[in-house]
């Protein structure tokens, strides 16, 4: 049917297509979670942004206070300072007591180095030429004013108050004055420093406002948009979900009608007396036998599904021999392939190993692929099982493949993901008249994965469809009993419907 | 290489020896240390030139600032040993000495009295013609001493101590 180049193409494009196809599912799986976790994000990233804006306010008012309300403190203390100096100085003159003289002259010294200290203080801080300039200034009249201070305690000490009060309104008071003014100069400078930080933070602080409330609005504005699309994609959701519901009714209708209408009418025609003879009466008994297990078949396939999708169903998974397999799955088919006029070829390979699985599950998923390629067959009337080993995707380990293939009317590839989901039926098939509940092909992959496999397909439109059952090998081959499976066969011998 | 190594041990020796000869060597604590303010030049006077300022009779030092004389209160150990070994004086003839001086004009200073060592290292430290004593022990680097007959406080013919006797 295919051609390797395809197989190769369908390979190649394997490796982008397969993770697009993954994101594609899980985005279309999980919006609502995505679009949550995003909000989230964006929640986050708006608390970051927020708690960074006020770690840089909280720098610039601490920057503030290191650098204006600290000087202004520093700059009082300076000025306490050297009033101390002066005014030890002063009441040296007041007393004749050499002994006191000596103990304001200490005073003054104390004050004076705090005030020298001080200086050399502000001018190591300073930054701003204006800073630099004024402190030297200062600087250079506190020496100045010491000189004289000096003289006039020595004058003091000496006795020579005369000359000390002299000496101290000449040299000391104008001193004196110089150092006030620059101290209540470098206290202006600290003052206009001030002023313009607390201007430059509240600057800071309007725009940082502005910025938050741009920014909680934009929050704001997306995290609606993201509760939109939620709520329009769980819509969606329900709609979809609505109409492969209805659809599901419909088609379960239709393929419940054909049967129930053919037993009524046998039932009617026996009831009136129609049907005399014993051979007519075995021909009509048959019919209704016929659609009676059809119904029962579909019965069976809906509830399978449904405890399948529940996880209801417990599997016996154990070593199980490929070619037992194979044969009940062709034993149980045959009637169907028949009717329809289908040839179903095998061809297994030599020495297959035996793989893990429950028996009847994965005759039963193989079932529903070989009634699918029944269904959709087309003309050709081929079908054909093949079982082989290869390479598993991944890990590179060996695995069991099983595929059915036929030559039929194939799938659309945009149609090949959907083919899964439940119910799911295409509106091509449903177009062509094709019956069917749309649970055949979500059972078998249930059925794949819980054994621990999967189901591929590779389908080219007009060309046909093949189907593979991964299965993994089994370590130890642990047989079933012949009752064992000859009861599986019983139990499953009715092939089922697809999708 | 032996020999030389053996000289150069032996040099190291002899000059940390010396290094330790050249530590000051403890001063006695009834020795009693002239001092003077740090600017002053004066390094050494005569016990005869130091009579002389302590008795006031002279008023300025050579580099022109006037002389302070500080004296610790009476009574004090230390004022006992300069009187009797720079002024050869009692406390009585001191005291009539100073107003008799004055009177008449033939004593130029007054001398200044502070009850404490203290403040008489501090009143030196800030008068730059004060001059002063001390226990040897009480001075730090903040005034100066100046030699007495070209000794030092710390040498054994410096002529100044306090009498161990008299102190009994």
């Amino acid at each position: 049917m295919r051609d390797e180049g395809q197989n190769a193409a369908s390979v190649e494009k394997g490796v982008f297509g397969r993770l697009w196809n993954a994101a594609s599912e899980l985005v279309s799986r999980h919006s609502s979670s995505l679009l949550l976790c995003m909000v989230f994000c964006v929640v986050v990233g708006v608390g970051i942004f927020m708690m960074g804006d006020l770690h840089t306010a909280t720098e610039q008012v601490q920057r503030m206070y290191a650098g204006s309300v600290q000087g202004l403190r520093r700059i009082g203390e300076l000025q306490y300072e050297a009033q101390e100096t002066r005014r030890a100085t002063l009441y040296a003159l007041t007393t004749n007591d050499s002994n006191l003289q000596v103990e304001y002259a200490d005073q003054s010294r104390g004050a004076d180095r705090l005030v020298t200290e001080g200086i050399a203080q502000y001018l190591v801080e300073s930054h701003s030429p204006r800073e630099v300039e004024l402190g030297k200034r200062l600087q250079r009249d506190w020496a100045a004013y010491l000189r004289v201070r000096d003289e006039v305690l020595a004058e003091i000490l000496e006795g020579s108050i005369k000359e000390a009060v002299d000496l101290d309104l000449t040299g000391g008071v104008p001193s004196f004055d110089r150092v006030r003014q620059d101290l209540e100069e470098v206290k202006r400078l600290y003052d206009q420093q001030a002023s313009e930080q607390l201007t430059v933070v509240d600057t800071s602080s309007r725009k940082s406002v502005i910025r938050l409330m741009g920014v909680l609005c934009l929050t704001m504005l997306f995290a609606s948009a993201s509760v939109w699309a939620i709520q329009r994609s769980k819509m969606m959701s329900a709609m979809k979900l609505a109409k492969m519901q209805m659809d599901f009714v419909a088609s379960v209708s239709h393929e419940l009608r054909t049967p129930l209408a053919v037993i009524c009418a046998s039932a009617q025609n026996i009831a009136d007396g129609v049907v005399e003879e014993k051979e007519q009466l075995a021909k009509y008994g048959s019919v209704i036998r016929h659609h009676s297990t059809q119904l029962t078949e579909l019965v069976n396939q809906i509830l399978l599904f449904a405890s399948t999708h529940e996880g209801r169903n417990r599997y016996v998974v154990r070593a199980l021999r490929v070619p037992e397999i194979v044969s009940a799955v062709m034993m149980n088919t045959r009637a169907v392939a028949e009717q329809a006029g289908f040839l179903v070829e095998e061809h297994l390979g030599a020495d297959l190993p035996p793989v893990n699985g429950d028996f009847s599950a994965v005759c039963q998923c193989l079932q529903n692929l070989v009634v699918n390629a029944v269904k959709y067959g087309g003309n050709h009337r081929r079908i054909t099982i093949r079982a082989f080993t290869g390479p598993r995707e991944g890990d590179h380990a060996e695995e069991m493949r099983i595929s059915v293939e036929d030559h039929g009317i194939g799938i659309d590839s945009s149609e090949l993901q959907q083919i899964f989901e439940p119910f799911y039926r295409s509106p091509a098939v449903a177009a062509a008249q094709i019956h069917g509940t749309g649970l055949g092909l979500p059972l078998a992959k249930g059925i794949a994965e819980a054994m621990g496999g999967k189901i591929t397909v590779v389908s080219k439109v007009g060309v046909g469809s093949r189907f593979t059952l991964h299965l993994p090998l089994a370590k130890a081959l642990e047989t079933e009993t012949k009752e064992h499976r000859e009861s599986h066969r019983y139990e499953r011998k009715h092939s089922v419907g697809r999708g | 290489m032996i020999v030389a190594a053996a000289v150069l041990l032996l040099e190291v020796s002899s000059g940390s020896a010396a290094g330790g000869a050249s530590a000051p060597p403890a001063v006695p604590d009834d020795t009693i240390a002239i001092i003077v303010n740090q600017s002053n030049t004066i390094d050494d006077l005569s016990l005869k030139d130091l009579r002389t300022v302590f008795l006031g009779e002279r008023s300025h030092w050579p580099n022109g600032r006037r002389i302070t004389l500080v004296m610790m209160d009476p009574g004090l150990s230390e004022r006992r040993a300069v009187l009797r070994d720079v002024c050869r004086m009692s406390e009585t003839e001191f005291s009539r000495h100073f107003l008799q001086g004055l009177f008449t004009g033939e004593v130029f200073v007054s001398p200044k009295t502070l009850s404490t060592s203290v403040g008489v290292r501090k009143f030196v430290f800030n008068v730059p013609g004060a001059i002063g004593y001390l226990r040897a022990s009480d001075v730090d680097s903040t005034v100066k001493v100046i030699k007495v007959n070209g000794h030092r406080p710390e040498e054994a013919d410096y002529p100044l101590r306090i009498e161990v006797r008299a102190s009994k």
